[in-house]
């Protein structure tokens, strides 16, 4: 890529605009004191995610995991970096299906357990037939 | 080629620092420089089959806008017999029969999983050209056992961070790397990573003996007719040519792929710079544009793009520079305008980036199919509270709309609200038949993944 022509053009001036840039502002008058103190604001992001690149959101349906604290209708942050492991709050893929689960792996095998005493537990066969597609890390519920 | 001052392998990743202290690649006697060709299997087809997993397995196709053809399919989707362009119409009456699946485009899923994977490779390398939408050259270093180990943390990592199948080509060359990913597709034993030079001499000569000319990165239709005429008919045939001769026959590009294929650098790597110092935004087009109406829009979009940049980084420019090129292997035309503009004062303002790499309209060419075009800002600076001294600040700065559409931007996502015909990026998607559309997953609230919990 080279540069052919270099141009400068004039930017559209409105005079109201320079009458309207001093009003609560002092450009070169003495610099508010919170100033210093003004520059962080409380981040969710930095809160919630730990990886942007392998953080998803998800929304919950149905209610088999409201002893989790985990309610139909609310979203959940899911980490794809994280190693599934006992006890986690799982996103697995069950008949083409997304579910979401508590994972516990024992000695006797390997259990999706829901958090509602209605539901049954999904016993896995074998551990490596269980996709599992993320780690929920949070729950964002509505109060 | 800049290749040898710089050091490309970043230790971003705690895996990476870990195998690198006991041996530091960059050492040893035997690490060299290699580029990595890395780019996501079936990319639209595979975003589509990370959030829904029925679709495991089954032939799948994506269309084009309005549904009209197909633009991606599955391997299931090809053995079927269904081709790159094959009318929607002519197969959506069988398409039960057989179990296939179609979803139209869905750019915004595809444009976010995008940026994850490359986000995920510059992790790798700081050294990153990000080429298309699913595929990015990398300048990695080491022995060639090393760059087999990082190829494949390349792939494992992607897929285990986004849910994305990568292939890996490895090779001295971009042309060789990108022939070296062709290979890692085709042959299963390579585990979806080849280094070409780890290949055994013999299987190499029989692959390039077995490739047809047209294969190779950069040689279209025409000049594979030519070359054919000449009595070239394979890869293999083209190596062996003379590279003067074929400078002769045909042009600088063509000596220039053969010595690539040789092993000899000749395709410099565009990379982004550090953001200190200038920022570029700069994309190949899927397709050509080819009239100042979409190039118009496409600058739009740029222009926007480096004013989020900008801000991210808390800087501004004083400087920018727009530009289009065609393709170096388009064998037609030739076209590489650019335009310079020094702004008024220093910005980072989407409206005023915007009308400054809009300077670059009148030298368009409508009709010249331009393959890649990009928006650089140079003599940057930190943005501070200086700014309210310029005297020369726009008028949409003081009424603070570039603020506004950045917050909005922030909040709805890069593609929600744009100035003039960037603006209009949505426009036309939302006119547009999308019947078939999977929901925006990544970028949209009321569109989230839903987990069953019954």
């Amino acid at each position: 890529m080279k540069v052919e022509e270099v141009y400068q053009y004039a930017p559209t001036m409105q005079p109201r605009r320079l009458i309207s840039a001093g009003v609560g502002r002092v450009p070169a008058g003495f610099p508010s004191p919170s100033q210093d103190y003004s520059d962080t604001k409380i981040d969710l992001n930095q809160m919630l995610i730990k990886d942007e690149l392998s953080t998803f959101v998800v929304r919950v349906s149905g209610d088999s995991m409201e002893d989790a604290g985990i309610f139909d209708g609310d979203e959940l942050i899911v980490d794809r970096s994280i190693e599934p492991h006992d006890g986690h709050v799982v996103i697995a893929v069950v008949d083409g299906e997304m579910t979401v689960k508590r994972l516990r792996v024992t000695d006797t095998g390997v259990v999706l357990q829901a958090e509602n005493a209605q539901y049954p537990d999904v016993t896995v066969p074998e551990l490596s037939d269980l996709v599992v597609w993320g780690v929920a890390t949070r729950c964002l519920h509505r109060l | 080629m800049q290749v040898q001052e710089i050091s490309a392998v970043t230790s971003n990743s705690n895996d990476l620092a870990a195998d690198q202290k006991s041996v530091p690649p960059t050492r040893r006697a035997d690490s060299q420089t290699y580029v990595a060709l890395v780019d996501v299997n079936s990319f639209f087809v595979s975003a589509e089959r990370v959030f829904d997993p029925t679709l495991a397995d089954r032939p799948v196709v994506v269309l084009s806008n309005n549904d009209g053809c197909c633009v991606a399919l599955s391997p299931e989707a090809k053995a079927l017999g269904i081709e790159m362009g094959t009318p929607w119409f002519k197969i959506s009456a069988g398409a039960d029969q057989v179990g296939l699946v179609a979803k139209s485009s869905n750019y915004e899923l595809y444009g976010s999983m995008s940026e994850k994977v490359m986000g995920i490779l510059a992790r790798f390398s700081a050294w990153i050209e990000v080429y298309s939408i699913d595929e990015a050259f990398l300048g990695i270093r080491g022995t060639l056992d090393e760059v087999q180990v990082l190829g494949r943390q390349m792939k494992d990592e992607v897929l285990r961070l986004t849910g994305l199948p990568v292939c890996v080509g490895i090779a001295k060359t971009k042309t060789l790397a990108k022939l070296a990913n062709q290979t890692a597709k085709k042959v299963p034993e390579l585990a979806g990573v080849c280094v070409w030079d780890r290949v055994p001499e013999l299987t190499r000569e029989r692959l390039l003996r077995r490739l047809p000319v047209i294969e190779v990165w950069g040689i279209g239709v025409r000049t594979t007719k030519k070359l054919n005429a000449m009595g070239i008919m394979t890869v293999k045939d083209f190596v062996d040519a003379d590279p003067v001769a074929i400078r002769e026959k045909f042009s600088i590009v063509q000596m220039r792929t053969l010595l690539e294929l040789r092993g000899t650098p000749c395709i410099e790597m565009v990379y982004e710079e550090d953001p200190k110092e200038q920022l570029i935004f700069s994309r190949s087009f899927s397709q050509p544009v080819t009239t100042k109406d979409e190039m118009e829009q496409v600058l739009g979009i740029y222009a926007q793009r480096a004013s989020g940049r900008l801000h991210r980084h808390g800087r501004e420019a004083k400087v920018l520079t727009a530009w289009a090129m065609t393709s170096d292997f388009n064998d037609y035309q030739s076209h590489q305008p650019a335009a310079t503009v020094s702004l008024p004062g220093y910005s980072a303002d989407p409206v005023m980036l915007t009308k400054a790499a809009k300077s670059l309209l009148p030298k368009i060419v409508d009709g010249i199919r331009y393959a890649r075009a990009g928006v650089m800002v140079t003599d940057l600076r930190d943005a501070g509270p200086h700014q309210m001294f310029d005297e020369f600040v726009s008028a949409h700065e003081m009424a603070d709309v570039g603020e506004l559409i950045e917050t909005i931007r922030h909040e709805q996502g890069a593609s929600s609200i744009g100035l003039g015909r960037a603006g209009l990026q949505r426009g036309p998607a939302w006119q547009m038949k999308r019947e078939m559309m999977s929901p925006r997953y990544t970028t949209h609230w009321d569109e989230l993944l839903e987990v069953k919990a019954n």
